[in-house]
Order: structure tokens, then sequence, then C-alpha cells
């Protein structure tokens, strides 16, 4: 994204696609090897320069995911695991057997959902501050309850550079406010309780084997650090790395460092894993 | 006209406390015995009300100190047997905040039972911030409400065979109430509205259709209720499916009224202190509805005055009458303002009548209530019933 690309430019080369029945915005963007880029709990709105920084190395495929941004929530939709079933579906929709596969805070969460169902259709996994594994046990909070803060105490929680001045609704459009409206109910669709977990996540990753980074800002106000390592901990082959100066919005924080590391990161352990060839 | 004494039955000794009045408030503000002490004076009042020949409402909030009724049913319960002649509204039962509207149903039909059949039952969608206590989905909420609803009402006029359900939201192998109501097919349901489209919908049902303190919005509530019914059941809707709630001070004198209302005004205050994110949690309101919301700014939930401003910051007493959310003075003075307000919305034929709030005594509340039931109830007979065919007046408010 240059400069003076706003979000709603961005936005708008997005493609609109149905997957399985759900009509579906999907930002496509770069060339390479596809990679399926997870938004967290904000949806797109906050990804802009990592899709952006990402796209100069492989072909980018960013779904909003259902009840977010333009995408339609199916009735039936109630939990984590749709929107799981429904990633699977969009690979198959795209074409894609197997992408480099980048969540981010909620979509951390849904990346492992998604391949714990189907480790094969990841080549390499990058989750940046993970939610999914229990974020508390009984009176002991491990992680911050977004829904509890009020709008100005969630954005200093959720970033360690300045929040960004508050915005009066009345001076957006209807559908930029449909659009935040949509994106804090679908968060509250999947996370509400048990809040932003699935309690069975910590006995399934087993499952998701492949060779994983999991980013973490040392500066995350929501999931600490050793929230991380016990993600990190959790999964058979993964690495945690801390970012400097980064809070729980990687994406918003540390864009180009997250984007270098993954672009090393899939290189390097795609060498690894095919060193005949 | 039918008159419901109604107290939120709040724990006034925490109004000093700083922040807000729910959700947040440690409950280590709450003295027990102080609590104990009065919950029983508000059932005192709620039998002197039986008495005095009112009909009586009670409702619930959690974690709040503006309200210690946690449960309508355990409330009307107790006054199931302290009274014996009003009729006992619940307004009512948070319907999807209950994980298990079977046992709704079974202690609607336990207290209908108690009561000899007075019970009435309101079934609400509740406050936005009440999900934060029953910790149940904001999000889709509306359809877990409706299906509650059906099986609430299935379990009351169930006459035939126990039956199961497996909906949506709600699985029963087996849905038999022992007792089941008197009241067959049911109770009379009620449920609240704040816009003319809300309002429609209860219509339909044939429920009698409340609104709270809501001014110059009740006319276009009930002018929605009354043009679906009309719609669905082909004839004018009776007035006794209306209802209007507002505070109410009458004394015998305008200055010792004033006083009293100055204190029944707390409830205002204090029932408003709430951080805003609880307020309507996410995803709790359908979009469209928070958007238009967010849209129009907080300036546009407040009420208006008859002279079309929207209720200032703080309000003085005049202002709340002017906004039809109080009536206070002297029994004429009353009587002349519910006459006229009652006018402006094309009449209601339930007056609730939130006879104790904020930190009004005890006796004061024994005056109120005895005063209106002397001076003011008797006369409410005079309201003209509704002509069909009249014009509301709907210029009274801008």
């Amino acid at each position: 994204m240059n400069p003076e690309e706003t979000f709603e430019d961005f936005l708008s080369s997005a493609t609109s696609m149905e997957v399985a029945g759900v009509d579906t915005e999907v930002l496509i963007r770069g060339e390479g090897e596809p990679l399926l880029y997870l938004h967290g709990l904000s949806g797109l709105e906050n990804s802009t320069a990592l899709i952006d920084r990402l796209a100069r190395n492989f072909k980018v495929y960013a779904p909003s995911v259902p009840g977010f941004g333009g995408t339609q929530l199916p009735a039936h939709f109630t939990g984590i695991d749709d929107a799981a079933i429904f990633c699977l579906d969009l690979l198959d929709a795209l074409g894609i057997g197997r992408a480099v596969v980048a969540g981010f805070s909620f979509g951390g969460w849904l990346a492992a959902e998604m391949l714990v169902l189907d480790p094969q259709r990841a080549s390499r996994l990058v989750l940046g501050a993970p939610l999914g594994l229990p974020t508390a046990h009984r009176r002991e909070a491990h992680v911050t309850d977004i829904f509890m803060l009020s709008p100005a105490q969630l954005q200093e929680h959720m970033q360690y550079s300045a929040p960004p001045p508050p915005v009066d609704p009345a001076t957006l459009s209807e559908s930029q406010v449909e659009r935040m409206v949509r994106n804090t109910a679908a968060a509250s669709l999947y996370g509400w309780s048990p809040y932003v977990n699935n309690p069975k996540l910590p006995h399934r990753l087993h499952r998701v084997a492949l060779p994983t980074l999991v980013l973490w800002g040392e500066d995350d106000r929501i999931a600490p650090l050793a929230y991380g390592q016990r993600f990190a901990d959790a999964l058979p082959n993964a690495e945690l790395r801390p970012l400097a100066q980064c809070g729980h919005r990687i994406e918003i924080d540390q864009p180009s460092a997250a984007a270098q590391a993954i672009v090393n990161f899939a290189c390097a352990s795609a060498a690894i894993e095919e060193p005949a060839e | 006209m039918k008159v419901w004494q109604f107290s939120e039955q709040a724990y006034h000794p925490a109004f000093d406390e700083p922040g807000s009045m729910r959700v947040t408030l440690p409950q280590r503000h709450c003295d027990p015995a102080e609590a104990g002490r009065l919950l029983n004076r508000y059932l005192d009042e709620y039998r002197l009300a039986d008495e005095l020949g009112f009909n009586i409402m009670v409702n619930e909030h959690h974690a709040a100190a503006t309200c210690m009724s946690t449960s309508c049913m355990t409330t009307l319960a107790i006054l199931a047997r302290e009274t014996s002649k009003a009729q006992l509204l619940a307004l009512g039962i948070p319907l999807a905040n209950r994980s298990n509207p079977l046992r709704v149903a079974e202690e609607i039909a336990m207290v209908d039972v108690l009561s000899g059949g007075r019970l009435e039952v309101g079934l609400v969608k509740g406050a936005g911030y009440e999900v934060f206590m029953s910790n149940r989905k904001p999000t889709n909420f509306v359809d877990r409400f409706w299906e509650a609803h059906d099986l609430v009402l299935a379990a009351l006029s169930n006459e035939g065979e126990n039956f199961s359900w497996e909906g949506e939201h709600f699985h029963y192998r087996v849905a038999s109430l022992w007792p089941r109501p008197l009241q067959q097919p049911h109770p009379p349901i009620w449920m609240t509205a704040s816009s003319a489209g809300s309002a429609a919908q209860h219509a339909q049902y044939g429920y009698t259709c409340a609104t709270f303190l809501s001014g110059a919005v009740a006319r276009s509530v009930f002018a929605g209720y009354r043009s679906a019914f009309r719609e669905a059941h082909g004839q004018e809707a009776p007035d006794e499916r209306l209802a209007y709630l507002a505070v109410i001070s009458v004394a015998d004198d305008r200055v010792t009224a004033f006083a009293r209302a100055e204190k029944m005004k707390g409830y205002f205050a204090t029932a408003s202190r709430l951080e805003p994110q609880f307020r309507n949690a996410a995803g709790f309101l359908p979009v469209k509805d928070t958007v238009r919301m967010m849209r129009n700014g907080p300036s546009a939930m407040r009420p208006k005055m008859r002279d079309g401003n929207p209720l200032p910051a703080d309000p003085s007493i005049e202002d709340y009458i002017q906004a039809g959310l109080m009536f206070v003075g002297t029994p004429d003075d009353v009587y002349a303002q519910l006459e006229q307000f009652h006018d402006e919305v094309g009449g209601f034929g339930n007056l609730l009548m939130m006879g104790q709030a904020g930190t009004l005594s005890h006796q004061e509340t024994v005056e109120n209530l005895t005063v209106f039931a002397r001076e003011v109830m008797p006369r409410l007979a005079e309201l003209s019933p509704t002509d069909p065919g009249r014009d509301i007046r709907f210029e009274a408010f801008a």
C-alpha cells in the first residue's frame, strides 16, 4: 500500500467470491507462493501495511472471516469451528492445496483450528500472538478481557504505538460504521465465552506438527509473552520469537519486522523441508 | 386505568460510592444486614400497595446497587402469600439471559398457583449490560429469546402429553410442569417496547405492551401497537393492552411533593451510572440498530421535552415533568399532568407507577401511595377511553 492509499482504496481491490454458499470478501495481492493471511480481532482494518509487505514475496490471500468486514455471516455460525471449516472451504474454492499460513491474534487461533482439522493444508505456519488456548484458570486471568474495556482502554491495550485518535462515528459513512460494528459483533460471536479460546485446543495442537514460528510482542498487554511460550510449547515443532517495541497488534506495531520474519522463516524451513530437490 | 406500584428496591446506601452502580461495583459495599432491612421494607410497601388497591410490578437486575431484586419470581413468590387482591406482574424476566427456559416456565407456574392465578408475566430481552453477568452470548440474542418464548408458552399451555423439544438453542427430553399454571392457556404475557417496530410485534401476539420512561416516544410505540393490532386482529386494541411507566410523587402540598421528587430523582442519576462499554455488549443489538445509534450520537437517545429539546444533562423536576417521565405535585396537579400525557400519547390502560424510587424513605413512600390511592386513583377512571376515530395530538411533543 503506498502512503496515499486509504483503507477504502485498499479494500476496493478486494475480490468477492462465493465460498460454500458464503459471500466472501478476499483481498488478493502479489505474486508467488500462496500465503493465507488470517486477520485479528478487528478484521482486515489494521493489516494493510503487513499484507502489502508480504505481497512482495507471496501471493497473499486475505479473507474477511464470516461476520467480519464484507463477508456474510451464515445464520448457523456459532463458533470457531464454523470459521475453521470455512477456511478449508476457501482454500478449496481458490484451488490452493497447500499454502503458507499466517494468522494474527484471533486469526492465529483460527489458523490453529483449521490445521487441527487438516494439517496438510499448510506448508509453513506463522502465528502472531495467537489466542485460542485457555485464557484463564478459574480466578486467574491470563488474557485481558477486551469486552470489559472502554473503547479508549481497548486501543491503549491493543498496541505498543500511540493509539489512534478516537473517531466520531457521526463523521463516518454508514458502510464504514457498519464494518466496525460487524467486526465487533463477530469478535463477540467467536470469542465471548469461553473467552477467545477453545478448551479442547491444547489437546489437539499435537496434530499441528509442521515447522511453526510464533511471533510475540514483548509489550503485549492483551496476552503476555508467558501465554505465548505456552502456545509454542503446546506445538510439536514451534519456535517463539519475541518482538521488541511491539504490542498485541503486531501488524500495526512491527509490520516490517513481522514480514521479514515470515519471509525468512518460510524460505529457511522450505530449504530444510525439501533438501534433496 | 389499572395502577401498578413499582420499586427497583435499590440498595441506596451505595449511591455515594464513586463510579458505576452496576457490573463493576464491588459487592463489599453491600452490608447484608442493611440489604435485608431494605428488602423487607420494600415488601412491606408492596403489601400496603395491595391493601390500597394497587396492582404490583417487580423487576430484576444483576450486580446492581440500583436493584436488589435479582429474581422476579423469588420476589413474587413472597408477595403471592403477602397479598390477596393485587395482580402480580413480573416485568420482566430477561428470558434470553436464562440458560434454562424450562426452569422459567416452572417458576411461572409455581407462582401462578400460589397466588391463585394473579400472576402476569413480562418476558423481556433485558438491558445490554445484563449479559456481562449471565455470560450468555450477546450474539443471536433475539433468536434465542424467541425460541425460549415459544418453549415457555408451549410448556405453560400444554394440556396434552409431555413433550420433548429439540430446538436450535434448547434441548429437552421431557417438558412437564408440576404444578402447571392455574391460568390457562397461560398467565397474561407482557413485553416492553421503545419503538413502533417492536410494539408491532407484540401486537401481533396480542400481548400487553409497556414502555418505560419514554415520554414522547410512548406516542409512537402505542400508535405502532394499535395499527399492528388492528391489522392482525381486525379490531381496535383495548387500552388495557398498553402500559406506561413513570415516577410519581404526590402530596397534599406541592412543596412536599417536589421535595420527595428530588429524592426519587436519584433513580435516574444512579440507574445511568455505567461505563460505556457495558451499555451495549459487543454484538448484543442487531448490527443495523448499533450503526444507527452510533451515527446518531448519544443525545439522540435522550427523551425530549414538550418544547422539543432533549432532556438536559442534569434535569430539574420540572424538566422531567415536561418530558413525561415524572408526574409531581398535589393530587390535582398529578391528575392534570396524567390527563394531558394520556391524551397526548393516545391513551393507555395501565399506569406503572414508580411510587418508590431513589432514596425516598419508607414513611414518604407510604404517604405517596396513600395519597395517590385516595386522591388520584379514583379519578383516573374519568380519563376518557380512547376514541379510535380521533386524531392523536402528535404535535403535543415536538
